[in-house]
């Protein structure tokens, strides 16, 4: 990126009020995730961010967010639900949100990422998890940190403004 | 003999049913990426903003960018970059692994990244998806979802196969 320059973004796309899980070292077998995501699609619940990652020794770790809401519905039906995925830890974190910033060419222009997660950890903010492909970054954040990482993401990049109706 | 090969290996032998096929309108593959994943310190504040700045700096471009807290309370983060920029990558890693306190660190030379779209946040295909994947022993490096897509890193040894099986499983246009 030039010196001085502004990336221009589309208008941040926000979820709040959702839950974080995190299945912890879990086997890499076919089908393994799969009580899970049946468990999901039966209850028609959206998953709002998802990720996976080696954990090593043929194992995988894997992290969604979901509406606080719908977790709620699913939170009886987790511990079998573990037990099934063999997953040795699920850890929660709630409440969170997603912001999902689009646009900033991540894909082809060096220092995108750098220049976003500097200036948000500059502010004391913090990133829990991130997935990023494309021209999308999603990060999950503390719900209660939701407008101070707008006002940063904001005096980053160039945001539009919404237009107010005359 | 791994438990993931066994558990292949029997479901080859007794077939997997034949699942109805999921409608998605596309299948991407990124060009020649290499991709390197790190261990970080523990912590919530982490070296996760300095490494992505340092290679930025480089003029590397990052395409891929999957980062989380592990079972250890580590940040595991994966990237993926031009495979050319590789070796400049390394030599910059390398230089500043103690100040980043970079516990482990590994690279793959050479990776695609697959996406498949739209994934409209529907966890039948985020399954789908991964599961078509691993019965042809394709065990994906990091997968994410990002906007519309859901995205995988995976060998370049692997695309062929992985570019048939998903067409196999999903409907395209």
């Amino acid at each position: 990126m030039g010196p001085g320059e502004t990336l221009e973004i589309f208008p941040l796309k926000i979820l709040r009020d959702l839950t974080q899980l995190s299945f912890l070292r879990m086997p890499t077998r076919p089908g393994a995730t799969r009580p899970l995501f049946d468990l999901l699609e039966r209850h028609a619940v959206p998953v709002r961010f998802l990720l996976e990652g080696c954990a090593g020794d043929y194992n995988r770790d894997l992290v969604i967010c979901i509406s606080a809401e719908d977790f709620k519905l699913l939170e009886p039906e987790l511990k079998e639900l573990n037990t099934r995925m063999q997953a040795q830890a699920l850890e929660l974190r709630q409440p969170v949100a997603v912001i999902r910033v689009l646009g900033p060419h991540f894909d082809i222009r060096p220092g995108t990422s750098g220049l976003l997660f500097g200036a948000l950890e500059r502010s004391g903010i913090t990133v829990f998890s991130n997935a990023t492909t494309i021209t999308s970054s999603m990060c999950v954040i503390a719900d209660d940190q939701v407008e101070a990482a707008t006002l940063v993401i904001g005096r980053t990049f160039d945001v539009p403004k919404k237009k107010s109706k005359k | 003999m791994t438990q993931q090969s066994k558990t292949l290996e029997i479901m080859r032998r007794i077939g997997a049913p034949k699942l109805e096929k999921i409608r998605i309108t596309g299948i991407l593959q990124s060009p020649a990426l290499a991709s390197l994943t790190f261990l970080m310190p523990k912590g919530d504040s982490d070296s996760f903003a300095a490494v992505l700045r340092l290679l930025g700096d480089r003029s590397i471009n990052i395409r891929f960018i999957n980062k989380y807290k592990d079972s250890a309370g580590y940040i595991s983060l994966c990237i993926c970059i031009d495979s050319e920029a590789l070796d400049e990558a390394l030599v910059v890693l390398d230089a500043n692994e103690a100040s980043l306190g970079i516990k482990d660190f590994m690279y793959h030379p050479r990776v695609k990244v697959i996406s498949i779209y739209p994934h409209k946040e529907r966890p039948r295909v985020a399954e789908r998806f991964l599961t078509t994947l691993r019965m042809q022993g394709i065990d994906p490096l990091s997968t994410n979802n990002a906007s519309s897509v859901i995205s995988c890193v995976i060998s370049m040894d692997d695309v062929d196969r992985a570019l048939a099986s998903l067409s196999d499983a999903f409907e395209l246009p």
